[in-house]
């Protein structure tokens, strides 16, 4: 279990970022961080994959091995095709290309873009960069996923596929996640924890368990129990906003 | 179409050329027409060629010898922002310094028995600075994005800066590659001009040399010999870039 004890985040200047979040993810969750622009999400994100060190508190249990993140942005490099965006992480981590070549087959399958290896980030479209960007992530094969609105700048139909893609992928490898959005559909579709965040200093406000299906398709969308959540969450963000202004 | 459209602006000047010379009675040696240049291009033109060569041999020296140098400051220069405070002033101070006032001096040093060694050092230092400026512009415009998934996965310095830092550079390297490219060539022509004496084999010497005997076609042939070679420079170097570039940047044609 991932365990995030009284975490802070102060600028040099002293303005709070992020204040006194206390968050406990199970493994093999998926929990989704929801809240306004600017309410520190992706800042929790960067502490939880330890590109920077929290002013106080601690984080605990992270899991062994490479974390996957993936950004808003599928930040590729425009100058590799697929294959050696993917092969990325294994390089870096002194993994011969013989010994990755299965490895980054089996995420490209998993992303369903087997037959795009040798294209090159400018001739696909935004979509499949951002699967690119998430085998990237995969080809580890860690056991913690972090996602920093990865889907907030892809049209609706996109976005729909990806996340049932996504949550394929989750069920499948196991892979605790989580997610940071600003969609509260989104998040209640996707996750089975919901923590609502609110801004200036960002802190937790509220946390939801979603029930569904275990498998979830577009007919969730219908059902009570995701029309309930959708309306819990959106209620406890309006609260979290009200005690911002 | 559009490339035919430069080869038609020409003819229609050196027609006019030509015409007006001829018309107007201007003295050859002033400015002689079109037709006597190509005559002097034809019985002087081995000769030329050889300086033309020499200078050549001197540019791509002087070139090279500023891409390896200015690429390897940029990339001390990145690692260190102490090293960059404590040696961009001087590097500017080469730049801003015209090479006219400095090549008695270098001339002193290396140049008095080899020419050539001061004319490829003024020449060098004129083709350095676009490399270095833009070298270390590039090295920095690193996606953030990416420079913090070289941290997750804790990238060694080498590995940031092979598999990162130069590959996002290289479009800024070639811009500043092109500019160089030029420089060194006037460079070299400046610095034969002003280092150059009797033993310089270069082809400024050859223009010097036509202007004292009023040999002006054949001051122009050596001219129109330069311009083509600066043109030929450029082509090669654009012809680099596209191979290079068309894959991942825009404005270099479709993917592959």
């Amino acid at each position: 279990m991932l365990v995030l004890d009284g975490i802070a985040m102060r600028y040099p200047g002293g303005l709070a970022a992020i204040d006194r979040v206390d968050l406990r993810i199970e493994d093999g969750s998926f929990t989704s961080i929801v809240g306004p622009s600017g309410c520190g999400k992706s800042t929790l994100l960067r502490l939880i994959a330890g590109l920077a060190s929290p002013s106080a508190g601690a984080i605990t249990g992270r899991p062994d091995g490479a974390v996957g993140l993936v950004f808003q942005d599928a930040t590729l490099m425009p100058w590799a095709d697929v294959e050696n965006n993917v092969y990325l992480p294994l390089r870096l981590a002194r993994v011969s290309r013989a010994e990755a070549k299965p490895r980054i087959a089996e995420a490209l399958a998993l992303v369903g873009l087997s037959d795009f290896a040798q294209a090159y980030p400018r001739a696909l479209s935004g979509g499949m960069r951002m699967r690119v960007a998430i085998a990237r992530a995969i080809v580890t094969r860690p056991r913690l996923l972090l996602m920093d609105e990865p889907f907030a700048a892809l049209d609706e139909i996109t976005r729909n596929k990806l996340n049932d893609d996504l949550l394929r992928l989750w069920r499948e490898q196991e892979i605790t996640t989580i997610f940071v959005t600003h969609s509260v559909f989104e998040s209640v579709y996707l996750s089975t924890d919901i923590a609502i965040m609110s801004p200036r200093p960002g802190r937790i406000m509220a946390r939801h368990a979603v029930s569904g299906p275990a498998i979830r398709d577009a007919d969730f969308r219908a059902t009570q129990p995701y029309l309930d959540a959708c309306r819990a969450v959106s209620r406890d963000l309006e609260r979290a906003m009200a005690v911002a202004v | 179409m559009s490339r035919l459209l430069p080869l038609l602006v020409g003819l229609i000047v050196l027609a006019l050329w030509e015409t007006s010379v001829r018309l107007m009675q201007v003295p050859v040696f002033v400015l002689p027409p079109p037709s006597l240049i190509a005559e002097a291009l034809m019985t002087d033109g081995p000769q030329l060629l050889d300086a033309l060569l020499e200078t050549l041999k001197l540019t791509v020296a002087a070139f090279a010898a500023s891409f390896l140098g200015g690429l390897a400051l940029a990339v001390l220069f990145v690692q260190s922002r102490l090293i960059e405070r404590s040696l961009l002033p001087y590097a500017v101070v080469l730049q801003v310094t015209p090479i006219v006032a400095i090549a008695p001096l270098i001339v002193i040093w290396v140049g008095v028995d080899h020419v050539e060694r001061a004319v490829f050092i003024l020449a060098t230092i004129v083709a350095f600075f676009p490399i270095l400026s833009n070298a270390s512009f590039g090295l920095r415009s690193v996606d953030p994005g990416l420079a913090d998934l070289f941290r997750l996965y804790r990238a060694t310095g080498w590995q940031r800066l092979w598999l990162l830092q130069l590959p996002s550079a290289l479009p800024a390297l070639l811009a500043g590659a092109r500019i160089s490219a030029g420089l060194a060539l006037i460079g070299t022509v400046v610095a034969e001009f002003v280092a150059g004496s009797g033993e310089a084999t270069g082809l400024a010497w050859r223009i010097v040399e036509s202007a004292n005997r009023l040999e002006i076609p054949r001051m122009f042939a050596a001219l129109l010999l330069l311009s083509l070679t600066g043109l030929a420079l450029n082509a090669v170097i654009v012809q680099i870039e596209h191979r290079l570039l068309r894959r991942w940047h825009s404005g270099h044609g479709e993917a592959a």
